[in-house]
């Protein structure tokens, strides 16, 4: 069989404009290129801005992670002038970012990748009584009767009689690798519709502490603005924190009984998926969620893992690890970009160049970040793997567990499914951390603490400042220089640009193109298998790049050559 | 009645934010109601579906990728979404409004009157302003989409 070239442009049901080259052999992808068809622009828009203000721009970046790049972006400042945060702004600012994980990830599981997995025209053929059998079989949430099932199998009827699933065509429904029963079927697509509520709630507590969502407006450098007053209707009081409580009990309870049981089953039932999709098994996660006010002690630890060895992991244990900040650089050898071929982000430049899509020379708007030269993966699995070599409990047992069930071992989680199977389970850390941050949000308020800032004047003089924030899709990091209170320079290195990376200099693939290499295809024209690995990666290709997209239909093209 | 306007863009590509100016027009000149609530999504795609779903009239603001006369606004219902009328898709949000419309349809809560107006873009190049032509249309489109409101509602909404 001739070796076949499947573009697919864009990939549809992530953030922004991707497009994917692979070369299929014998049904096997042999190369991969990954290009970012978008261009960003935010370094060019901030240079002169003033760098406290930096922030409120950085957010816009992205409509899904906004509060992340509002995050690392005070953080440059903070780190800059060396300014400490006070235990109640970091609290708040702690179960902001776990609840927009928490959201983050309900969100990708059911809205942006299920439908890889899952095949609506199947679920039609669902008997709901059975359906709920299982679905009650797999955990005791109270929304699994056949009474819910049968109104939604209802429901899609009718749907699928009006003509009205067209929009979901996108999702290659009867493909031959589609293998879950009509039962599992109907139960996801039932939880991918309640899911909205959920991830909503999860908006709502952002929404609270941080003023407005999406796009949060509390942030200082040095703190936050919410102001606290336990017995002040208009502030954070008592009254708010219990509702609070109450939302993040509840996206838990449906993060615990519904999603991580419904990924559980779904892996289960397309084991092969965990020898998939491995690619570049060196990882990067930094640590997060501060526990003092200098930024050095941190609720779950970060580290650097070299070709999957789990034995020798390089511990990252603060967000001033000199090692880390030293060592990262970017390559725009194969980015359309001009100047030279690798600088580190503090001296990185944003010339454009384009050139038009070319295999060999420069192909995409994604420039090539490298750690210490290396290729890195980022994202909940490449922390889910430094906090399991750390010994942290919690992980320890969701992954001990997990194997057990699915019968699977550590090498396993190098792969398409293993992504998967750990975003369901930092899922599940999140929604107990949020809950664990506003106890002590509590306990500090409770004892008089009524602090939420140590406001900073930005200085004359010359500082440079990195804001590192491990987010939902991985290790994010923004890189600032000012000058006499304006910004001389500009970047941020995000979790996609890591993983959607072109080649570099040397020829070394990024995270999605080397883990499409070995993939399956069963059918060239309707390339399911490929979407399966890129999604896994949770692709936000509006923050890796941006620009507008000309057109909604994914197409896929296939030449044999 | 809640009315939601829910303005959609990317503020750093220029025109691309056209939505997300039009509610900071609407905020600055008219005095709204609690009933009526201005919306900046940004580029949230389906996490703001909650927003479209409590809402009973709603006039979502996006800019749309089809050839034309820059500033030119074309109008969108509701069957338009359910039956992928809409020849383009919007601005790169993740899912799409039509995915989202969708699903809430399907969980039936998606209000019947819900309107797109799309304009078209002169520029998406990187910037935080609108480009100038598109700046100088901004209070038209963003006026006569308080005449309508006021006509289909009843409500003053008086300039500020």
């Amino acid at each position: 069989m001739a070796t076949r070239t499947i573009t697919l442009d864009p990939v549809t049901r992530i953030e922004g404009h991707l497009r994917i080259d692979a070369e299929v052999d014998n049904n096997q992808v042999t190369k991969a290129w990954s290009s970012a068809q978008m261009w960003r622009g935010l370094e060019i828009i901030l240079k002169g801005k003033e760098p406290q203000d930096a922030w409120v721009l950085a957010q816009r970046i992205c409509g899904v992670c906004t509060t992340v790049h509002a995050i690392a972006s005070i953080r440059a400042v903070e780190n800059a002038l060396k300014a400490s945060v006070p235990m109640n702004a970091n609290h708040i600012r702690n179960i902001i970012m776990a609840q927009h994980s928490v959201q983050d990830h309900i969100v990708h599981f059911y809205h942006l990748s299920a439908l890889d997995w899952v095949d609506v025209l199947s679920a039609l053929k669902a008997d709901p009584k059975k359906t709920a059998q299982l679905a009650q079989s797999l955990s005791d949430w109270p929304g699994n009767s056949e009474a819910e099932f049968r109104a939604v199998k209802d429901k899609l009827t009718s749907f699928a009689a009006g003509g009205r699933l067209g929009i979901f065509s996108s999702g290659y429904w009867g493909h031959p690798a589609m293998q879950l029963s009509p039962e599992i079927n109907l139960m996801a697509v039932s939880h991918y519709l309640k899911a909205l509520d959920y991830q909503r709630k999860a908006a709502q507590v952002q929404a609270i502490l941080g003023g407005k969502n999406p796009h949060i407006q509390n942030l200082v450098v040095g703190g936050v603005a919410t102001a606290i007053n336990v017995d002040n209707l208009a502030t954070l009081n008592m009254e708010r924190l219990a509702f609070m409580r109450t939302l993040m009990e509840e996206s838990r309870d449906f993060v615990r009984q519904v999603y991580y049981p419904d990924l559980l089953a779904i892996a289960g039932a397309y084991k092969e998926w965990f020898k998939y999709g491995a690619g570049v098994t060196n990882y990067l996660a930094v640590p997060e969620f501060p526990e003092d006010s200098a930024n050095t002690k941190f609720s779950l630890p970060g580290g650097i893992i070299t070709q999957g060895d789990l034995q020798k992991v390089r511990p990252v244990t603060g967000h001033n690890d000199d090692y880390l900040i030293d060592n990262i650089q970017e390559s725009v050898a194969h980015a359309w970009y001009g100047g030279n071929a690798s600088l580190h982000p503090w001296k990185g430049e944003t010339q454009p160049d384009y050139t038009d899509f070319k295999p060999d020379g420069k192909y995409s708007w994604c420039k090539a970040p490298r750690l210490a030269g290396q290729p890195v993966q980022v994202g909940p699995l490449a922390q889910m793997l430094a906090c399991y070599a750390a010994g942290n409990e919690k992980v320890k047992k969701l992954v001990d567990e997990a194997n057990v069930k699915l019968g699977i071992g550590m090498n396993d989680y190098h792969s398409t499914m293993g992504r998967h199977l750990t975003r369901g389970m930092r899922a599940c850390v999140m929604a107990d951390l949020s809950l664990e941050q506003l106890d002590k949000l509590t306990a500090n308020i409770a004892s008089g603490d009524q602090t939420y800032a140590n406001p900073v004047e930005i200085p004359n003089g010359e500082f440079r400042g990195v804001g590192f924030h491990e987010a939902a899709r991985g290790s994010l990091s923004h890189w600032i220089v000012f000058k006499d209170k304006k910004i001389e320079n500009y970047q941020a290195v995000v979790p996609t640009t890591w993983n959607a990376s072109p080649r570099d200099e040397h020829g070394a693939m990024g995270p999605y193109e080397a883990a499409l290499v070995g993939n399956p295809v069963a059918e060239p024209d309707k390339p399911l298998e490929l979407l399966r690995t890129i999604h896994s990666f949770d692709p936000c290709i509006a923050c890796a790049v941006h620009a507008v997209d000309p057109e909604g239909k994914e197409i896929t093209r296939v030449k044999a050559i | 009645m809640k009315i939601l306007i829910l303005g959609a863009g990317n503020l750093l590509l220029t025109d691309e934010g056209f939505g997300v100016h039009v509610v900071r027009y609407l905020e600055q000149h008219y005095a709204f109601p609690n009933s009526v609530e201005l919306f900046d999504a940004g580029t949230m795609g389906i996490m703001a579906t909650h927003k479209i779903e409590e809402s009973e009239l709603v006039y979502i603001v996006d800019v749309v990728a089809v050839d034309g006369e820059p500033g030119t606004v074309l109008r969108y219902g509701k069957e338009d979404f359910m039956l992928n009328r809409i020849p383009v898709k919007l601005s790169p949000h993740q899912a799409g409004v039509q995915e989202m419309l969708l699903v809430s349809e399907m969980r039936g809560r998606c209000p019947d009157d819900i309107f797109l107006l799309g304009v078209i873009p002169f520029s998406t190049e990187p910037g935080n302003a609108l480009s100038p032509l598109l700046e100088k249309r901004l209070g038209d489109i963003a006026d006569a989409l308080v005449i309508e409101l006021r006509a289909r509602t009843g409500l003053s909404l008086p300039a500020r």
